[in-house]
């Protein structure tokens, strides 16, 4: 990318975050961000870096039918997507349940993807099989990632260990995140991430500062690498 | 209500929890966080209702969208914070301001607010380094800015409250920008 573009994605960027593009523009700016990684790193720094002048505002308490709502909005969620119970079945009701959940599931197509679903097995990360660290897996639609650990870690808070797709091409990593200390966690990728991992060949773990790489790419040593 | 001080592990950590639907953790981000995020919603739309209702929006969206949060950021408030803002300013798209804005309405000028109080969380050293770096913008640069960034002003409105042309708003919103930016980089 020239100078000059770099510039005026930065700028467009600064603009959007302030509020000040607006319109077509905005909308446009959004659709560039969803496939650009420069211009949502961009978004991402003026976001960091304005985030201040939201915390000199003085904080203003909401009333408590806000988080009222907000949990009665939750609980339509979590019994929305809880397995359906066995039903007793007459001639016509199996058809008519099917009918029913397929409404359901288009219904409720968008809520559903939030929700951790059937996995593939990616890769086994570790040493070697014996010391496995991390089993990777993700959605089939490769849009999110579930990650869980198998022998969790000694606590080193200045460490972070952080997951890499390695494009079979020789392009440069792709962050995929950083990887728990314990337990499992689950998260969405971007269309870029996804795009990554199904490129990948491998999978890397590399050792970063907290908070993750600084640069966008690995910066401490690679420390495992597991095949896809 | 004083700023409180905001730990961004934790928030991180909430936010991991929220993307593994633990309702336990939402709630627990509520109490840290609804009161600042109002307090932003509100300042874009000027009015309780409306705006409390965005903030009801803005944590379902946080609920679903946890799990894209990235933590290579590792900026949850700022996340946040740019989920509720855009949501708000798209409130605001096509429709008129109501509300008439009289000098007093108008937010406090960040240059003019407290010192935020002493943390050593790294929001409040963006904080600093922000509050220093503004102190190089001209007042009419940084009143500019404190209204659209803060009051979700557009161009348009910016000028029409400081009764300069718009070309000269867009000109000091654009130079304070840049200048922010060179001074949080040096």
């Amino acid at each position: 990318m020239n100078y000059a573009r770099g510039e005026t994605i930065e700028m467009l960027a600064a603009e959007y975050v302030v509020g000040t593009l607006r319109g077509p523009a905005r909308r446009r700016f959004e659709r560039l961000c969803a496939v650009s990684a420069a211009a949502a790193a961009a978004r991402g720094r003026w976001e960091d870096r304005l985030a201040a002048l939201a915390l000199q505002l003085n904080p203003v308490e909401p009333r408590d039918q806000v988080w009222r709502n907000i949990r009665a909005a939750l609980a339509a969620d979590t019994r929305a997507s809880a397995p359906a119970r066995p039903r007793r079945m007459t001639r016509w009701l199996p058809l008519a349940v099917a009918a029913a959940l397929l409404g359901i599931a288009v219904w409720l197509g968008p809520r559903l993807l939030t929700r951790p679903e059937p996995t593939v097995a990616v890769t086994v990360l570790g040493a070697d099989p014996a010391h496995a660290q991390w089993r990777v897996e993700r959605s089939a639609d490769a849009h999110r990632l579930r990650v869980v650990t198998i022998a969790a870690l000694a606590a080193n808070p200045d460490k972070t260990y952080e997951l890499w797709a390695l494009p079979r091409d020789g392009q440069p990593p792709v962050s995929l995140g950083l990887l728990p200390r314990q337990g499992e966690i689950a998260r969405g990728l971007t269309e870029r991430q996804t795009a990554a991992l199904l490129a990948a060949g491998k999978l890397a773990v590399s050792i970063e500062p907290q908070g993750g790489s600084p640069t966008g790419a690995p910066t401490g040593p690679v420390v495992m690498v597991g095949v896809i | 209500m004083r700023n409180p001080e905001f730990d961004n592990n934790e928030l991180e950590q909430l936010l991991i929890r929220c993307a593994d639907k633990d309702p336990a953790a939402l709630e627990t981000l509520y109490q840290r966080v609804s009161g600042q995020l109002l307090a932003v919603v509100l300042h874009i739309l000027r009015r309780r209702d409306l705006a409390e209702d965005t903030l009801q929006e803005v944590f379902i969206r946080i609920w679903q969208q946890a799990g894209q949060y990235d933590q290579l950021r590792g900026r949850p408030l700022a996340w946040m914070i740019s989920i509720a803002r855009y949501r708000a300013i798209d409130l605001l798209r096509g429709q008129r301001r109501t509300v008439s804005l009289v000098e007093d309405d108008l937010p406090e000028e960040f240059v003019a607010s407290e010192d935020p109080s002493e943390s050593i969380e790294e929001s409040s050293r963006t904080q600093r380094a922000l509050k220093d770096c503004l102190r190089i913008l001209t007042v009419p640069q940084q009143r500019s800015l404190a209204l659209a960034y803060q009051a979700g002003l557009s161009h348009e409105a910016v000028a029409a409250s400081m009764q300069q042309p718009l070309g000269t708003v867009k000109s000091w919103i654009r130079r304070g920008l840049q200048s922010l930016r060179r001074c949080l980089e040096s």
